[in-house]
């Protein structure tokens, strides 16, 4: 097949030997953008006993998968890793890179940039293919989207957080080309990953959770806010912030929503004493039915959901609680 | 042309002062509030802020910073907390008589355990008979020997109670024309802080009462020429006890117009903010107007002080413009609050009794008014 | 003497920044006097210099692109006890992208001469793409290791740290010289002090434009750029919202019924 421009790429990652979701989602997405472009997708995968895993990578979309499949390539080391996707890439001279926004794909995916010369966008909530056959990246920023894009250098690269572009359905027909790929011999060994620990997560898991209690700064106080996480508590929600109450201590950076933060897509969303910043907005996708609690009646946030209470939080939650735990009774006794 | 602005160190001391404000000042406010008593903590945390050294030459263990810099802190400091403001104020009033007058054993013996906050200062004059007029007192010290005896009693002494080193105005016991100031340490025999006062605002700055019985203080802690005390006395608190008052005032003023802005831009009345209503933007003009022309004298005052040129007179005017304005602010703060400036959750409440407490300090605004006419006299 | 870098940036103070907006007609910023201050990350990633500097003798110079205001948040690092500033500061450098920032910082660091270690925060607050440490990194040739939370031992020319990881971390032995970049897990940042302001009286700050960093127009600014915004757009919200009036008790009485029918509750 003649293809009018090299393919896109996209880097899938693996914890533990399993792919994570992102990297589905990067390829479901990507063949939009090769259709598009008349080109292929193709996925990187680099790990350790992953020979079967290029299956499901095809399911996804992929048309060929290069596959690292070596104890070297067991956890993320950036320095191999880096070294060699930069010289796949010049060799095959793909038109765009998209990555997960995920720890190790934040740090690699500079590093790729760096190598290979080129632009990186970062936060985008939507990928298309303008009328030049030029990848727009959609950022939000200050109240709208800017849309940024890399004109005269390639690969075009972009990170994308998890949750941004669906789950791919999966097509068990599909097949591609598995490519083995050499761990090159002379890297230098100047960073070397000790070990990798991963605890379990303190709470709901906030990307699965069916109800999401989001407070912001408007909490006033570490006793206001935790008002906010009682709420989550009683509906039993995931407990989500805004970037100011991270900053403040009062919540953890895991528990962050939104542009730099995590993805959400709850059926009930509540947000309680915070904005409606479009930075945090684009967090929370697909919500079935969304909340508002703020004592400013003009707050930008009413704008964003089904139903508003304008009233001071520290104040309104309390009642809240003791009117849903009535209901919660009302529902046992009859 | 005369440069209006701060340098950019000047704002750097500012943004100092704001962070100290903003993260250790700002948690301690609702105890002191709630139980009108010093916070330890917050006198510690000025202390490490090096906020008692400014005014202090650096030979002595201070920052050498000048009037300036102090005033900055202060109104940095006020603007969260005016009790707290005070307090650090009337720190400073204290060192001053022993900067300008004492000798230089006093100034190596008191100054560096003032500078860290190892000691803490104040000045007593005011007394049950006499407040506006100091002559009034009736303080008496007698030679003894090499010492003086002192007896009598103060009161609304800021810092009574925490206070280590304070100078003290007295009357010759055989002259009634002489007065004398000295230092008083705390520990000393028949020298105790005794009533506490319970103040409407400036809550958490502690005033109260001193009385020292035949107090014997060794003579090489008159602070300057005996007989001559009243100029002491008087000279620390025409430019530094007024200085410092416009501090607390510029802070108090410049808080009410942000908490007024903030609520006139959320209070939404007939579908729209009361910022948009006119007799509302008049009481924010009015309130900005006030602040503008305060920080001038103020700081056109801490300037000439700076210098080193007499500046009793120029802080007398910013002194009673300021603190009037920050009676004017508190009020229209709480009226533009409407019935949530009466409760005590709206900090407006806490502002409109604090603004009232600026009033007599260091002289109430009737006496600025003597001594600005007696200015535009002479 | 160990030598450390530490890069700054200037960005508009996240306390305001709010009021940047995107005029719905002329689709350009309007900045409205935001003022700048340091960026809040950066303060964690000087901090790191000036607790290594308290255990060891050091070195720490600070570094920043930006405008010529953009001195003032190199001033306070110096307030805050780095020992020698750098700006880098020219018209050609304006609207670069993060490689081009990069690529310039790099140069700069090269320019200040040799180093052991180089901080940068993990993220600005505006731009926040987090990628000018580890492209600084890749320009310089050394290692990086990003959002580092401790480190756990500095052993002559290899250190150990710990970096973030969602749920976890890793451990990680890195040869210096390296570039991390630093998370607010990794210490308490020290405030403005009226002494450290004074003594930031004698120290210097020296400015490099193009010419003394002896890059072209060409590789740096907007036109070094491989990254540029095509377009701006306002967004719209696409929900009809219903506020729920009345009394506290029974605004939540309704908000619960609304929810209980919708069936989310
Ligand atoms: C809304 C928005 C979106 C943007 N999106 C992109 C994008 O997708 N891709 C892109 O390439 N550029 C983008 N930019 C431009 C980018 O922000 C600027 O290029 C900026 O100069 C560097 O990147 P950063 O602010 O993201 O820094 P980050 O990489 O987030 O900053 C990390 C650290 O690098 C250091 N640092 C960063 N800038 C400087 C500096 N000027 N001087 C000294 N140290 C510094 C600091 O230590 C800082 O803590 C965007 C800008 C904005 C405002
Ligand atoms: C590059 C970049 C990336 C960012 N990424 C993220 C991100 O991923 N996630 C994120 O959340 N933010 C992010 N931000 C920050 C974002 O722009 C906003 O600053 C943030 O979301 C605002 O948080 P907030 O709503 O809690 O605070 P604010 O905007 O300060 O809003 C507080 C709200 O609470 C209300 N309020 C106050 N008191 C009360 C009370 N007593 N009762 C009820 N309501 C009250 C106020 O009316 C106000 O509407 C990012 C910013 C940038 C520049
Ligand atoms: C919070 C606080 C802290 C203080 N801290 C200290 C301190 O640390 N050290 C200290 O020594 N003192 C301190 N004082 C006392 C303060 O200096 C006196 O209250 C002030 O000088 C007024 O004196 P007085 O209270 O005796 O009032 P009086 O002198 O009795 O005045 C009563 C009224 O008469 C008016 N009046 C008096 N003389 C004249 C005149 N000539 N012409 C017109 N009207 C006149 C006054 O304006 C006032 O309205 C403090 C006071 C307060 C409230």
């Amino acid at each position: 097949m003649e293809k009018s421009c090299g393919p896109v790429w996209v880097i899938a990652e693996q914890i533990d030997c399993r792919i994570l979701s992102v990297s589905f989602q990067l390829i479901g997405h990507g063949r939009k953008l090769a259709a598009a472009l008349d080109t292929t997708v193709e996925a990187i995968l680099l790990g350790h006993q992953m020979a079967e895993h290029p299956r499901q990578l095809f399911a996804a979309g992929g048309d060929r998968v290069y596959l690292g499949n070596d104890p070297e390539l067991a956890v993320y080391q950036p320095e191999i890793y880096a070294e060699i996707i930069e010289k796949l890439a010049k060799e095959k001279q793909p038109e765009i890179i998209l990555i997960g926004s995920t720890s190790m794909g934040r740090e690699l995916a500079p590093l790729i940039a760096a190598r290979l010369d080129t632009g990186l966008t970062a936060h985008c909530i939507d990928l298309v293919i303008d009328g030049n056959n030029v990848l727009e990246s959609r950022i939000p920023a200050y109240g709208g989207l800017l849309s940024i894009i890399c004109p005269d250098r390639r690969p075009q690269m972009a990170t994308i957080a998890a949750g941004v572009f669906p789950n791919p359905e999966p097509d068990g027909n599909r097949t591609g080309d598995i490519i083995p790929i050499e761990v090159p011999k002379e890297i230098p060994q100047r960073i070397q990953t000790l070990k990798v620990v991963r605890e379990e997560p303190e709470g709901m898991d906030l990307e699965s959770a069916t109800i999401v209690v989001a407070g912001g700064a408007g909490a006033g106080d570490p006793a206001g806010w935790r008002k906010i996480a009682d709420l989550a508590q009683v509906l039993n929600a995931a407990l989500g912030a805004t970037r100011p109450t991270v900053d403040e201590g009062w919540a953890a950076l895991e528990t962050m929503i939104g542009q730099s933060g995590k993805m959400v897509s709850p059926e009930l969303y509540i947000g309680v004493g915070l904005s409606g910043e479009l930075q945090h907005m684009v967090g929370i996708s697909g919500a079935k039915v969304m909340v508002a609690i703020n004592n400013d009646a003009k707050s930008p946030v009413f704008e964003q959901v089904d139903y508003g209470i304008v009233d001071d939080c520290r104040e309104f939650v309390p009642v809240f609680i003791e009117k849903i735990k009535a209901y919660r009774e009302k529902l046992k006794t009859c | 042309m005369i440069d209006f602005t701060l340098t950019e160190e000047q704002e750097m001391f500012r943004k100092a002062a704001q962070e100290f404000a903003e993260t250790q000042v700002a948690p301690k406010v609702p105890e002191m509030e709630e139980t009108g008593k010093v916070s330890l903590e917050l006198v510690k945390a000025m202390a490490e802020a090096e906020m008692m050294a400014l005014t202090i030459p650096e030979e002595y263990g201070g920052l050498g910073l000048g009037y300036t810099a102090r005033l900055i802190a202060l109104e940095e400091i006020s603007k969260v907390s005016v009790a707290a403001g005070m307090m650090l104020q009337v720190f400073a009033l204290g060192i001053e008589p022993i900067l300008k007058y004492g000798t230089d054993a006093q100034k190596k013996k008191f100054l560096p355990g003032l500078a860290t906050g190892e000691r803490l200062a104040s000045t007593a004059v005011t007394e049950a008979t006499g407040g506006s007029d100091p002559t009034g007192i009736r303080s008496t010290y007698k030679k003894d020997g090499e010492d003086y005896i002192l007896n009598g009693r103060k009161c609304f002494i800021t810092n009574a109670h925490i206070a280590d080193t304070i100078t003290v105005l007295a009357k010759d016991d055989e002259n009634p024309k002489a007065f004398s100031t000295f230092i008083m340490e705390k520990g000393m025999d028949g020298f105790k802080a005794t009533h506490e006062e319970n103040k409407v605002g400036m809550r958490g700055c502690n005033t109260g009462e001193l009385a020292y019985e035949n107090c014997r203080v060794p003579k090489e802690n008159l602070v300057g020429v005996e007989g001559k005390g009243l100029g002491v006395a008087l000279a620390a608190i025409g430019d530094v006890g007024r200085g410092g008052m416009v501090g607390c005032a510029l802070g108090l003023q410049a808080a009410c117009l942000d908490v007024s802005v903030k609520f006139a831009n959320e209070r939404i009345l007939y579908g729209k903010p009361i910022s948009r209503l006119q007799t509302i933007q008049n009481k924010l003009a009015d309130m900005k107007i006030d602040l503008e022309a305060g920080r001038l004298l103020g700081y056109r005052a801490a300037s000439m002080q700076d210098k080193g040129e007499r500046s009793s007179n120029e802080f007398a005017v910013a002194k009673y413009f300021s603190t009037e304005a920050a009676q004017r602010a508190a009020k229209m703060a709480s009226d533009i609050h409407g019935g949530y400036g009466c409760m005590e959750e709206y900090a407006v409440s806490r502002y409109m009794r604090d603004s009232f407490v600026l009033g007599p300090s260091a002289g109430t605004s009737d006496i600025m008014k003597v001594i600005i006419a007696r200015w535009t006299l002479s | 003497m160990f030598k450390i870098v530490v890069c700054v940036k200037a960005v508009p103070d996240p306390k305001e920044a709010c009021n940047i907006k995107i005029d719905p007609v002329t689709k350009t910023l309007m900045r409205c006097d935001v003022p700048m201050v340091l960026n809040p990350l950066d303060k964690y990633a000087l901090e790191a210099a000036l607790q290594f500097k308290e255990q060891f003798d050091a070195h720490i110079s600070v570094l920043s692109m930006g405008p010529p205001e953009a001195g003032n948040i190199v001033k306070e690092c110096l307030a805050l006890g780095a020992d020698q500033g750098f700006l880098l500061s020219d018209r050609a450098f304006a609207g670069a992208d993060a490689f081009a920032t990069a690529y310039t910082l790099a140069k700069g660091i090269e320019k200040i001469g040799p180093f052991d270690v180089v901080f940068c925060g993990m993220a600005s607050s505006d731009g926040s793409t987090e990628w000018v440490g580890p492209e600084i990194a890749t320009f310089l040739k050394i290692p990086v290791v990003t959002r580092i939370t401790e480190i756990v031992e500095y052993n002559g020319q290899w250190w150990t740290v710990k970096a973030e990881l969602e749920n976890g971390y890793r451990l990680v032995r890195v040869q210096i010289p390296a570039v991390f970049t630093v998370t607010r897990a990794l210490n308490t940042p020290r405030r403005l002090s009226f002494s450290g302001i004074i003594k930031a009286r004698k120290k210097e700050i020296t400015q490099w434009g193009i010419q003394q960093l002896g890059v072209s127009e060409a590789s740096v600014g907007l036109k070094g750029s491989p990254s540029i915004v095509s377009t701006i757009a306002t967004m719209d919200s696409r929900r009809k919202v219903e506020i729920l009036e009345g009394k506290r008790e029974e605004k939540a009485e309704q908000l619960v019924q609304r929810l209980a029918n919708a069936g989310v509750l």
